[in-house]
Order: C-alpha cells, then structure tokens, then sequence
C-alpha cells in the first residue's frame, strides 16, 4: 500500500487583515504623545491560486503530501482621516506568493459515502516566501493549516500504471506568520480549493 | 536656522536644492555642487561665553552631545573633534568653525543659525559657525526646562545645517494671530519651526535625519540597504515644482520626504527602508516657502493633498520603479 499521487487545481486563498495603524508624527508636548498625520489599514485580498501537490500514501488512511501554491494577492492600504484633510484613497500592490507545504493528510474511511466519495483532515505546514512588485524585496514567512475535504474517486483500479484517479476538495484553515505584515501578530484566512489527481 | 515660528532660512545665499533633503548647493556653470566637508573630522570650537542659565562648560556640553548624535548614525560616516574654548565670535570668516552664544534681541524669532564659508569650485565647506540667540532663555536641563527653549535639540538641528542639510518639510502648523506659525507635530529634526519651550524631542534624529546625512555621507551599506523612489508630481500635463513628497513605510512607521526640484516635478528619495511605502503629496504650506527654497524658485502651493494610488516598493539597494503623482488644483 504505498502509492504515489500528484494532484493539480486551483482555487481561491482568502484575504486577511496584515494590519495598520496611524501614521503619526511627534506632537508638539514635552510628554512624547502622537500627532496622527494620516490612518492606514492594511489587508491582503482574496485572490484565485494554482497548486501543484505530489502525495505518497504509506497506508489506507494516512497520506503524506506535499506542494506548491502560487498566487497574485493584492496589498490593499485603506488611507483615511488625513490631517490636512486628503480624500481617503486605498492605494494597492500587487504580490507574488508562493506557499510551499507539507501536509499529513488521514482519510475518514468511517464517514465514507457510498463507494467512491470519502472525507479526509489534514493539517500541516510550510514556507512562505512573498515577492513585492517588481520582484526586487522577498518576504519570508511560514504557514500553518488544518482542514479537511472529500475525494470523489472516478477511476480505480488494482493495478496498470494509472490506478486511480479523481476530484478532490479541500478547505483550509491557515495562519501565516512573517512574510509581508505591518503588525507582528498572526494572521489566519481561508483558503478553499478543488484538484484533479491521479493515483500510480 | 531653528525659528521660534517663521523665519528665513539661513542658506547664505546657497539654498538651492540639488535633490531631496534639500541639501544645500551651489550653482557654478549651471550645475549644482552640493555643499559638504570633505576633510574629517570636522574640527570645533565653542566661544567661551555662556548665556543666562547655560555656563560655557554647560554649552560646550550640550554642543558635544548633538555633535555626537549625528556622528552616531551608523550608516554615515562623518566625525567631530572638539578643539577648545575661544574668544572668536560666529560668523568672522577667520577659518575656524565657531558655535556660540550672540545676543541678538532683534531677531526675536530666532533661535539659532548656521552660516558657511565654502569654496565655490569644489564645493566643500571649509568653515561653519552657528551662532545661538542668547536673547531667548535656554536650558541644558536632562528633561528640559518648561520656561526654556532645549539648547541640545536646537543644536542637532544647526549641527543638520553645519552637515549641509537643509530644511525638511516634515511637520505640520498652524496660523497665530501674530502673523507666524505654531508647529502642531513634526517629523524631522530638520523642520524649520522649532517645539515649544521644555519639549526635548529633537535631541533624537528622526529616520529622515538619518536618510538625508547619509545620503550627504554614505557609509559602505547605506546605498545597499536602503532603495530609492524616484518619480514626478505632475497637475494638468505639467510638471509642479516644490511639492514635498512624503514616503510612509507602515511596517516600522518611519517618514522620509524628498521635494520636486524642477519644473518637471521629478524628485527622488533615498534611504528607504526596503519595502512598500504609503506616498503622499503635499503642498509647501506649512512654513514659509524660503525656509526651503530660494526666492527664485516657483513654489506651487495652490494643489490638494493627495496619496499616490499605488503602494512604492523600495528596493534594498538602487531604485524602485518611476512613478508620478497626479494632483489636482486647491
């Protein structure tokens, strides 16, 4: 029972908050306060991804994975409540993102629904690694997930090269840590996907 | 010069800013030379007479003190040496560089100024003094004395100008009823209106302190560390000279600003710290225009404030990509 499987799709990763604050200047008090010259908030957009995971089951329920997932989210800063009384305006860059994982992935073949469709959790881990604009300055991170799916089996066979193959849904649960972020906190979001795979 | 509230910039004629930071230039065959010293370190003395509530060894104190925070700067490279006490006075043009107390009880406005002896070929300063107005109370208290101006924060501020810094533009004032301005909050160490009596903030250099000295004096990292923005400011088609264009980098929260310097709009700002920045254009309009520029120069001030619509990524080293700022009119 030890198979080899890969598996491509896409999907959509969640956006999150990667926080903010006041832009502030030094007040003009012998006590050290703030003047807030303008407010900035700071998220991550939803954005579609592509992956690519290579998986090698060593039983019947337990599945070690791993792969790469690549997308184009949006930095978007909401900038209001200028001193001077500037228009609020949502400046945005776009980043290129690229999540490299490992997951334990363990089959619930106690909740399986007929003969083909069975549910599954995993959880795991990996690097994020985030290129800014103009791909000059990289981010450096980690990403940390839990979550679960179904696969749908539409071919499976005992034997030949292809032996099995099908769709497969996940949600995750993720928290990212470093990368690109304005506050030092983590930050969770959700990411949903669908993959065809192919079992050998 | 540090101004109680408006007051002309001391430039010596020379304010003719060749980049951001306003670095003070001058102007031979058409092309600006920037204003540096070349030889280091940079030798001082300090005039042997104090002033009311400030003894000669107190000053020569809180002289060195400023000194030594711009020689802090770890991506600089610029040294001092104090020489000796001396009964010369600011402003002789007698090859020495002097700091101290003159009582000047008609610039009642003015705390201090920087003046320079230079050689207009090459444009290396060759002699600084900086005369402090002892006509206005002044204290060398540690927490600051709150019916005294700081000497220490007065003097990082000449000392920027001693460098051949000029004016920032970071800071934010308002209107008195006696015609001058009040600053609100500031940025820089470098912004020309100085805090009220007792507050010390400025003995601290600010990131863009820091930015516009090793921009002047860059030690072997700050060019490989920090990036540079580079873009125009343009209104209608054309370009707007003596806007001040603020870089906001939200992860540290550091301000480093630059001017359009041309009829083009272009500016550029270095010593950005590497990653996306938050830009906003502002008109000159919180402190008199001369404390930036020269007379000459066509300021417009007649534009709203506005943020640029895309978020600046600063390199680690060299320059980001060119981008331009659309205002519109007031």
């Amino acid at each position: 029972m030890r198979r080899l499987e890969v598996d491509v799709g896409g999907g959509l990763t969640g956006g999150g908050g990667l926080g903010g604050g006041d832009a502030n200047l030094r007040a003009n008090a012998q006590a050290r306060e703030a003047f807030r010259l303008f407010a900035a908030d700071s998220e991550f957009a939803r954005a579609p991804a592509v992956h690519a995971r290579a998986a090698f089951a060593f039983t019947r329920r337990f599945t070690v994975e791993g792969g790469v997932t690549w997308s184009r989210p949006e930095i978007r800063t909401s900038i209001t409540a200028d001193a001077e009384g500037a228009a609020p305006v949502t400046s945005v860059e776009r980043v290129d993102q690229y999540v490299f994982d490992a997951s334990v992935v363990m089959m619930l073949d106690a909740f399986r629904l007929g003969t083909r469709l069975v549910p599954f959790v995993a959880g795991g881990g990996g690097y994020l690694r985030q290129l800014h604009e103009g791909q000059t300055v990289i981010e450096h991170g980690q990403v940390y997930h839990a979550g679960g799916g179904v696969k749908y089996w539409l071919l499976a066979r005992p034997g030949g090269f292809l032996r099995s193959a099908g769709l497969r849904g996940d949600v995750r649960a993720q928290v990212a840590r470093g990368g690109i972020t304005f506050e030092d906190r983590p930050r969770p979001h959700v990411a949903i996907s669908g993959s065809l795979f192919f079992g050998f | 010069m540090k101004a109680i509230a408006l007051a002309a910039v001391v430039a010596v004629a020379l304010a003719q800013p060749a980049q951001a930071y306003l670095h003070f230039t001058t102007t031979r065959g058409g092309e600006s030379i920037v204003l540096k010293w070349q030889r280091t370190p940079v030798r001082w003395f300090a005039r042997e007479r104090g002033a009311p509530g400030v003894s000669a060894s107190e000053f020569q104190a809180a002289l060195a003190r400023a000194f030594a925070t711009w020689e802090a700067v770890p991506t600089a490279s610029i040294a001092f040496q104090f020489v000796g006490f001396t009964g010369a006075e600011p402003f002789d043009d007698d090859g020495i560089s002097v700091v101290g107390f003159q009582n000047q009880p008609g610039m009642d406005r003015v705390l201090g100024a920087t003046g320079f002896l230079i050689d207009t070929v090459t444009g290396e300063i060759v002699e600084a003094d900086i005369f402090f107005n002892s006509a206005l109370p002044w204290s060398t208290a540690p927490a600051g004395d709150p019916a005294a101006f700081d000497l220490e924060s007065v003097a990082v501020h000449e000392v920027g100008h001693l460098l051949g810094l000029g004016h920032s533009a970071l800071g934010e004032t308002e209107a008195r009823a006696d015609g001058g301005r009040r600053v609100l909050a500031s940025g820089s160490v470098m912004f020309p209106i100085a805090f009220g009596r007792g507050v010390t903030h400025d003995r601290e250099l600010q990131p863009d302190d820091v930015a516009g000295v090793s921009d002047l004096y860059p030690d072997g990292n700050f060019r490989r560390q920090t990036g540079v923005a580079r873009g125009r400011v343009r209104r209608a088609g054309t370009g707007v000279e003596g806007a001040h264009v603020v870089a906001f980098h939200p992860e540290t929260g550091r301000f480093v600003a630059g001017f359009t310097l041309n009829r083009e709009g272009e500016f550029h700002i270095a010593g950005l710290a590497p990653g996306p920045h938050i830009i906003r254009v502002e008109p000159l309009d919180d402190a008199d225009t001369e404390s930036f520029f020269s007379r000459r120069t066509p300021v417009d001030i007649s534009f709203q404030v506005t943020f640029h619509n895309r978020l600046f990524v600063a390199p680690a080293g060299g320059d980001g990509d060119s981008f331009t700022v659309t205002v519109t009119p007031k």
